[in-house]
């Protein structure tokens, strides 16, 4: 028995597959950052929860895989698809917001979860029938492919671009919010609305705009994952679970919650596949059962 | 009373005057308006949105599964101790699920049945040598003239009617209106001495149960259950169904059911696009209807 649990880990002897573990675990949790902040910053403002941030993440990598199509592999053209990505969804989303979401903000929590769920099924099936049910791939551009190499191990570029990406937007996230007069509207919102509102700030506007920056993370989230990910209608419905996991654990609307949260799950599911393979996704949901019996408002949350 | 009559004489007139394909949808609808209904208890009466509500539904399925797969049991024994054993375990299970649950009001009590619901959909995924794994299992079959819709309709009616008449009799019981106190205000409640959380787990486990039994029924009609049952994207199944109906009536989730099973089978017989439908009906729902169709602002007394 110890001999077997003991094989389990055998691992932890080889630097190069913890150090290659290690890299996935904090790549793959940037991108969950990227999904999970928009997620926590819509609650923390517009105080729902939206379910159809994964499809939000899904249409972002199909933006991906149509506008790498025009011209493959090149640098140009994932740049484009990036951009393509972000600016794109930031407008559904803020026509998602000003024509649906807007009007539920007063209305009961059943209500508005059945909102945002018959938008997951929507967007799930506009999908299907925009870009078909086959899976997609979308190739690393030209100048991320290959690996780099540093204390004799070596580490593919793209995940290392992941993680500079990452970086970049937690710390253009944390200037907009705390050293912009609109972050500041922002951060008040998720305080008291109402006093925002009374003291003469457009929250309207301002919950339009939090949506589309919310929806503009997921869809670069999801553009940037479609070269490492199958890019096909099913996507959505565990990428929202593992984000809505990381932003219970983070404290919902915490943007700093998130990427601490996103870099634990993220780590926490590369060394789980190693360590307990299969199982290490109930870790993640008995982690966050936890969280919420015994603090409700996560790691980095502010109470009710 | 007189609205009675007619309503038996349509329920048990209904296997002569359908199909085999119609009856198994009416027995569809009869599962998941026990379903739709021992919901509602949480959410209509006692103010509770449990997002992790499959759950239950899920673990009735897979008991009557692994009972008359794995036990080991005769058939007709294994058949019988279904309903039994599919109330238990899900009860069972809302007891663990609903004692960590209800610690937490509003949005937090949401996530915490969705996260136990996530919890127990990956043991279905994952514990391969009892659940099948992703296959679900299959196969399941109701021992001998049970096994035609005809006689399973019949069944499945002896059922849900007398546990919608228990349900009845506990939302109309002193418990049923403290319920309706705590949905009004909780605090006002504790202040005047009654045990919130004790009645609220009471709630949970009530409804659990009648869920998972509704889960075991419909297991043996479509003869299969799969883990997708227990997944988040079926959570909302019993919220859509409760709020079609119009959750401040007792029979408003059922009704609702009926109408949301039928428009399922009329729908995705046209086209693969069923869950586009279903949104759009959620959207109009919504923002159009907010009382349900059988609400017409009517509040329970």
């Amino acid at each position: 028995m110890i001999d077997l649990v003991v094989q389990q880990f055998a691992w932890v002897q080889s630097p190069v597959v913890v150090a290659r573990q290690l890299l996935a675990g904090v790549s793959n949790g940037m991108l969950l950052f990227l999904i999970s902040a928009g997620l926590s910053l819509i609650f923390g403002v517009l105080r729902i929860i939206n379910f159809a941030h994964g499809a939000l993440f899904m249409f972002g990598a199909f933006v991906a895989v149509s506008l790498t199509a025009l011209a493959p592999e090149t640098t140009g053209a994932f740049a484009a698809a990036l951009i393509g990505a972000a600016a794109g969804l930031a407008v559904l989303g803020a026509l998602l917001e000003s024509g649906l979401l807007r009007r539920i903000y007063h209305a009961q929590h059943e209500y508005q979860l059945l909102l945002t769920f018959a938008l997951v099924f929507i967007l799930g099936d506009v999908a299907k029938l925009i870009w078909g049910r086959e899976d997609h791939s979308v190739s690393v551009p030209s100048l991320l492919t290959g690996s780099a190499r540093a204390l004799g191990l070596t580490f593919p570029t793209y995940r290392l671009f992941l993680i500079g990406v990452g970086i970049v937007v937690a710390i253009a996230l944390w200037w907009v919010l705390h050293r912009t007069r609109w972050g500041v509207f922002v951060c008040a919102a998720t305080m008291d609305r109402g006093m925002l509102s009374a003291l003469g700030v457009n929250t309207r506007w301002l919950f339009t705009a939090v949506f589309a920056l919310g929806a503009a993370l997921a869809g670069l989230g999801g553009a940037l994952a479609a070269p490492i990910v199958a890019v096909g209608p099913g996507l959505h419905v565990q990428v929202i679970i593992d984000a809505f996991v990381v932003v219970v654990i983070g404290g919902m609307g915490s943007v700093l919650g998130a990427l601490v949260a996103s870099l634990l799950v993220g780590i926490v599911n590369a060394f789980g596949i190693l360590a307990i393979p299969g199982a290490a996704v109930v870790l993640t949901f008995a982690l966050m059962a936890v969280i919420l019996i015994v603090r409700p408002h996560g790691l980095f949350g502010t109470p009710e | 009373m007189t609205r009675l009559v007619p309503a038996a004489v349509l329920l048990l007139g209904l296997p002569f005057a359908l199909s085999d394909f119609w009856l198994f949808i009416a027995i569809e609808v009869l599962a998941f308006a026990l379903y739709a209904v021992s919901f509602n208890v949480l959410l209509g009466y006692g103010g509770m949105l449990s997002f992790g509500h499959a759950a239950f539904f899920g673990v009735g399925g897979y008991a009557a599964a692994i009972l008359l797969k794995r036990a080991g049991l005769p058939p007709m024994l294994a058949f019988a101790l279904v309903p039994v054993v599919a109330l238990v375990v899900s009860a069972l299970v809302a007891l663990l699920i609903g004692f960590f649950s209800v610690q937490r009001s509003g949005i937090y009590f949401a996530m915490l049945t969705f996260a136990f619901q996530m919890l127990l959909y990956t043991i279905a995924l994952k514990a391969t040598g009892i659940t099948g794994g992703d296959d679900g299992m299959t196969g399941l079959k109701p021992p001998g003239v049970l096994g035609r819709p005809f006689y399973y309709y019949y069944y499945a009616l002896a059922i849900v009617v007398p546990a919608l008449y228990v349900l009845y009799r506990l939302v109309s019981s002193p418990f049923g209106f403290t319920l309706r106190a705590l949905r009004a205000n909780p605090r006002r409640v504790q202040y005047i001495g009654v045990n919130v959380r004790a009645h609220q787990l009471a709630a949970f486990v009530v409804s659990g149960a009648f869920a998972g039994l509704a889960g075991g029924l419909f297991a043996l009609s479509t003869g299969n259950v799969f883990p997708g049952w227990l997944n988040w994207t079926a959570s909302a199944t019993p919220i859509v169904m409760a709020v079609l109906g119009g959750v401040h009536t007792f029979l408003g989730p059922a009704v609702g059911a009926a109408v949301y099973v039928v428009l399922e089978v009329l729908i995705s017989g046209k086209t693969e696009y069923w869950p586009l439908a279903m949104g759009v009906i959620i959207v109009v729902l919504v923002l159009l209807m907010p009382e349900g169709l059988s609400g017409f602002r009517r509040k329970p007394a």
